[in-house]
């Protein structure tokens, strides 16, 4: 039992450590892809490469100043970033990123937890995501602050509806909402090939959740500065930064291991695989920003509300049908 | 790629233009109002009593037909105050009409135009602010370039600009007792500036409209809906103002009812400078105005000045290099504008990166041409600087021939065919043809709303008649069609470029004796050209001695950014921000 | 999923937690300032999803979390934000203007009724074995099938009722 406890309370600080590392170069390998498609070299200075320039860049977030606004309520603008950064860091517990594996001759899963509701679970930390985003808009006493945050909330609540739709009809086919469950229906096929128009719905309202280009109207530099995180600095705003890149690789990994397969695949160990997908969904991520404009926020309603919402409604009631007819 | 552009090719004038003729003009006026008009010095001269209905009949008599007030400025005569307008038809693209007003030293007061021309409203605002005539009948006669509380009116000859004007060169004030005091010590509130009579720094507050509460309650905007109404101040700190510019915006919701711009945070006196400067120091003053342009601005003052030196040509060759420098000035500030324009609506900085990648390889050539890659300095009374080093010319052509229309392609290609910056382009920020012409915008902004007014065509300097080049317009007047506009013109520059560059003769560069000092004859002058934001003017006035007794910069920034409000008006803070992209602005000319 | 059904200390975790959830609770209720009273009820609400997890129903207390933690309060934090509900001045209610007044002073009566009821509730009620590990809200499918089936009449009411406030909704903002 308390063997048990010891193992996962080791899991979780080793993912920890994982993760935060994999968010520092997942920022720097999107600086040099970014550099790359706009005829830049990026950053190359630190280290072999530019390898040490997350490093470089974390301790002088560490040494910045770190205010605060005169007007802001101190107690929430502390917890917002606080807040952004448990949930997006919580919300990988569920993900199951590789096969069980041998270590020193203990069976270790290579998940957190594969509880019966994960698919639930990560829709519960998503939708805390937003309370971060809102709570550092209002703390602020900040006009566009405010405005960011009221934007966001908009987003992420109207996203969540298509974004949940598109889930459900995948827990339909796989019978479970387990994500263990879930990786190992698609054995055979994956789900990106048997519902396709679920993952293009999911993955716009991922896109959307996470506030990236070209949904990234939160935060939208040309309009509202900064928008929600425009007052932070220091380690407060690392935390945003640091939510923000959580939830990209968050929303990735789901993608991989609903629609993808998950930890699956030939010769390579389950983790690798995984990983490499992981890579894929980023540099997608990367692409899209430095490509896209950004659209207007009624236009972003629209979207939502008009056009991914009544088909993913569409969808699912297609795909219950079909799962229905064929008696599963 | 095709465009929705139209490209009309409007016929030169040839014609003797009655606007030009201020004696048939004033006969005109003189036939409906005794004695209003008279002519003086080839200019007509209004009794400021009779101006608006004056105004009226040159704007609505269609054997006049003044519809466009291009310039408005005033001159500080020893015993008099006049106010100098600039008329054209845009129609029958001819002018200028030279109208002048007089008001009397003591208490110079003019009445408003702005109900004629809505486009007077910010230019006589400038001259209220500078020069300190009143003019009576203006909705929102403020300062506008200088702060409320400042005492007054710096174009003023009597006014002496602390430290540089002063009586004796008061060494003893800028270093007091040889200790260097740094000036953030002594400036603004300390003895480097006048202060009104009984203001206190300390305790000033900025006035009411500027000081809103968050939230205004219970605004009663239509009949029946009561909802409140949010005043955001964008800028002057704000990441897409293009430098420090502010826009008061009165939101509805996002809808924003009412947007008024505040500027005159870079303003530097650059005409008061001007006047302190002899005539070629300020060649390299024009450098700081449109810093994107600074080709164009050289060419813009040397055009006035040469006005008003009779007994200079130009040699060919030097007119042939200075329209390159200007085509290919055009190029730059449109890659750039466009770029700006996409960063804008939130595409991270990847179209900005390609145009400045294009406008480097320009630069280059203006860096083999001048020594500087933005400050060129290049024009002279006469001629230009220097000539273009042997490896300029292959480069030119390279760029012309190959590279650009490449690019412009390209640039052309990622954008119009992007859905979402159709989405946000598309019947944002419509400015009609009438609203075009009657808030006085000029260049792309004009022409988007379907004006076909370019003064390369309708009053050509240089030797533009030579070439063979098209106006592109716009249909609809709105974001997307000012960017079709710019693109279509990039075009047309890269055609008059490769027809300048195969006809370039040899020979002189310059005419006439190099010096430091230039005989200017007394005389006034307005000379403009097609900058790249527009129609850029210099009005250029001379006693005779060694300084410009007056020098106005007519700025195509500081005209389109009064259409502004009306551009936004019902569109989001989003709109907005692309709005003002489209107009491209400038705050160095703007605020001069 | 690691077996939780021994975790020790399980009583006391169940102490702590509600004594926490009954003070968010009280929090929310004395909290002049209207985000911050939100915020402890968002906190009441995740300890209250702790609560459903010990009873090992942990597809209610995910449920409990996206719906009211997530959606419910994120909109009232939404509609406290964008009207910027000042901090409440108790004295500003009380005038002769006010006609709630009189109904006002019934609201202690009220709720000394109710907290009787729930005390009586809570008494009669016997206490469910702390391990039995059968209660039927232990998984989805049986929540499923018991709306389904047995309780299939009142979720269908319930539904339409929503449903109602909803359409009831969109009309009084359409008419203004």
């Amino acid at each position: 039992m308390s063997e048990d406890i010891l193992l996962i309370v080791i899991k979780v600080a080793v993912l920890i450590v994982i993760l935060l590392t994999v968010v520092a170069y997942t920022v720097y390998v999107e600086r040099r892809i970014m550099a790359r498609m706009q005829s830049r070299i990026g950053p190359n200075r630190v280290g072999p490469f530019g390898l040490l320039q997350p490093l470089a860049d974390i301790l002088k977030l560490i040494f910045k100043e770190d205010l605060t606004p005169a007007g802001a309520d101190k107690v929430t603008y502390f917890l917002a970033p606080a807040l952004a950064a448990i949930t997006g860091l919580a919300a990988f517990a569920v993900i199951p990123f590789g096969n069980t594996i041998d270590l020193f001759g203990i069976k270790v899963n290579l998940f957190i937890a594969d509880i019966n509701v994960g698919l639930l679970y990560l829709f519960a930390m998503s939708s805390l995501a937003v309370y971060g985003i809102v709570l550092a808009g209002w703390s602020s006493n900040n006009k566009y602050s405010l405005l960011g945050g009221v934007r966001s909330s908009a987003q992420m609540i109207s996203y969540e509806l298509p974004l949940g739709l598109a889930l459900v009809s995948v827990v339909l086919a796989a019978g479970s909402l387990s994500l263990g469950d879930i990786v190992k229906a698609q054995a055979n096929l994956w789900f990106i090939v048997q519902q396709p128009l679920s993952f293009v719905i999911y993955f716009i309202c991922a896109i959307a959740e996470t506030n990236r280009a070209p949904f990234d109207l939160p935060e939208a530099e040309t309009e509202l500065i900064a928008g929600y995180h425009t007052e932070y600095s220091s380690l407060k705003w690392a935390l945003f930064f640091l939510a923000e890149y959580m939830a990209v690789i968050t929303v990735s990994a789901t993608a991989v291991t609903i629609f993808f397969g998950g930890w699956q695949g030939p010769f390579l160990p389950g983790w690798l695989w995984f990983v490499i997908k992981l890579s894929g969904f980023i540099f997608f991520f990367t692409w899209m920003r430095a490509t896209l404009p950004r659209l207007r926020f009624d236009q972003l309603m629209r979207l939502g509300w008009k056009v991914l919402l009544p088909l993913a409604a569409l969808n699912l009631v297609v795909i219950a049908g079909l799962v229905a007819a064929m008696g599963g | 790629m095709s465009t929705e552009v139209k490209v009309v090719s409007p016929a030169p004038m040839t014609v003797a233009t009655p606007l030009k003729d201020a004696a048939a003009v004033a006969a005109r006026i003189n036939e409906k109002f005794a004695n209003a008009a008279s002519v003086v010095d080839g200019s007509l001269m209004v009794d400021s009593s009779q101006l608006v209905a004056v105004a009226t009949l040159l704007r609505d008599d269609p054997g006049i037909g003044a519809d466009f007030l291009e310039d408005l400025t005033s001159i500080d005569w020893p015993d008099r105050f006049e106010v100098v307008y600039h008329l054209y038809n845009l129609t029958r693209q001819e002018g200028p009409l030279r109208m002048k007003v007089r008001a009397d030293k003591a208490d110079p007061r003019v009445p408003s135009t702005v109900p004629v021309w809505p486009g007077a409203d910010l230019m006589e605002r400038e001259v209220y602010d500078m020069m300190g005539i009143t003019f009576a009948g203006h909705p929102n006669l403020k300062r506008i370039l200088m702060w409320e509380g400042f005492q007054g009116h710096p174009l003023r000859k009597d006014w002496k600009e602390a430290y540089f004007e002063e009586e004796k060169k008061p060494f003893d004030q800028r270093w007091p007792e040889g200790a260097l005091v740094r000036a953030e010590n002594r400036t603004p509130f300390k003895d480097n500036i006048v202060l009104p009579s009984g203001f206190d720094p300390t305790k000033y507050t900025p006035p009411a409209e500027d000081n809103v509460p968050l939230v205004e309650y219970n605004q009663p905007l239509s009949g029946e809906m009561k909802s409140q109404t949010l005043i955001v101040n964008m800028g002057p700190q704000h990441p897409s103002t293009h430098g420090v510019f502010r826009m008061r915006v009165r939101l509805d919701g996002e809808r924003i009812v009412d947007l008024q711009p505040v500027i005159g945070y870079m303003h530097r006196n650059h005409e008061k400078i001007g006047e302190r400067n002899a005539w070629l120091m300020n060649m390299p003053y024009t450098d700081r105005l449109d810093y994107l342009c600074s080709m164009g601005n050289n060419f813009g003052y040397a055009i006035a000045v040469e006005k008003l030196m009779p007994d200079i040509k130009v040699p060919e060759r030097a007119e042939y290099l200075r329209v390159i420098m200007a085509e290919f000035t055009r190029i730059v500030n449109h890659f750039f504008a466009l770029g700006q324009l996409l960063s804008d609506m939130g595409a991270f900085f990847t179209p900005m990166l390609y145009a400045i990648e294009e406008r480097e390889w320009m630069l280059d050539l203006f860096e083999m041409a001048s020594g500087s890659r933005m400050m060129c300095n290049y024009a002279r009374f006469g001629g230009v600087a220097r000539d273009v080093p042997p490896e300029f010319m292959p480069l030119a052509n390279k760029l012309v021939n190959d590279r650009l229309p490449r690019a412009i392609d390209r640039f052309d290609d990622y954008i119009a065919t992007s859905e979402i910056v159709l989405a946000r382009a598309q019947n944002v920020g419509i400015l009609t043809k009438e609203q075009a012409i009657a808030l006085s915008t000029v260049g792309p902004v004009l022409r988007a709303s379907g004006v076909p007014y370019d003064v390369r065509r309708a009053e050509p300097y240089s030797i533009y008649d030579r070439f063979d080049f098209d106006i592109p317009i716009g249909t609809v007047g709105d974001v997307y069609d000012r960017y079709l506009v710019r693109i279509a013109e990039m075009r047309e520059s890269v055609r008059i470029l490769k027809q300048a560059l195969r006809d370039i003769p040899a020979g002189e560069i310059f005419a006439g004796r190099k010096g430091w000092q230039v005989k200017i004859q007394k005389g006034e002058a307005y000379g403009r050209i097609e900058n790249p934001k527009g129609a850029t003017g210099f009005y250029v006035v001379s006693d005779g001695g060694t300084n410009p007794y007056r020098y106005h910069i007519h700025a195509p920034s500081f005209i389109n950014i009064g259409a502004l409000g009306t551009m936004a008006k019902g569109h989001t803070v989003a709109d907005t921000v692309i709005i003002l992209g489209s107009v491209d602005i400038v705050l160095g000319e703007l605020d001069r | 999923m690691p077996d939780l059904s021994n975790l020790p200390y399980e009583q006391a975790i169940f102490y702590l937690v509600s004594a926490l959830a009954v003070g968010c609770a009280l929090a929310m209720i004395l909290s002049k300032n209207a985000v911050h009273a939100a915020l402890f009820m968002v906190a009441n609400f995740g300890l209250v999803a702790v609560l459903y997890l010990l009873l090992r129903a942990s597809f209610i207390a995910t449920i409990q979390v996206i719906v009211y933690a997530g959606a419910i309060m994120v909109l009232f934090l939404f509609v406290i934000m964008m009207l910027n509900v000042q901090e409440a001045d108790p004295r500003s209610s009380r005038g002769p203007q006010d006609r709630l007044f009189t109904l006002g002073s019934l609201a202690p009566l009220l709720g000394l009724g109710l907290l009787g009821a729930l005390a009586y509730v809570a008494l009669g009620v016997k206490q469910p074995a702390a391990t039995s590990g059968g209660l039927v809200f232990a998984n989805i499918q049986d929540v499923g099938a018991l709306l389904f089936t047995r309780y299939l009449y009142p979720f269908e009411i319930t539904s339409l009722l929503l449903l109602v406030a909803m359409i009831g909704a969109v009309v009084l903002a359409k008419r203004r």
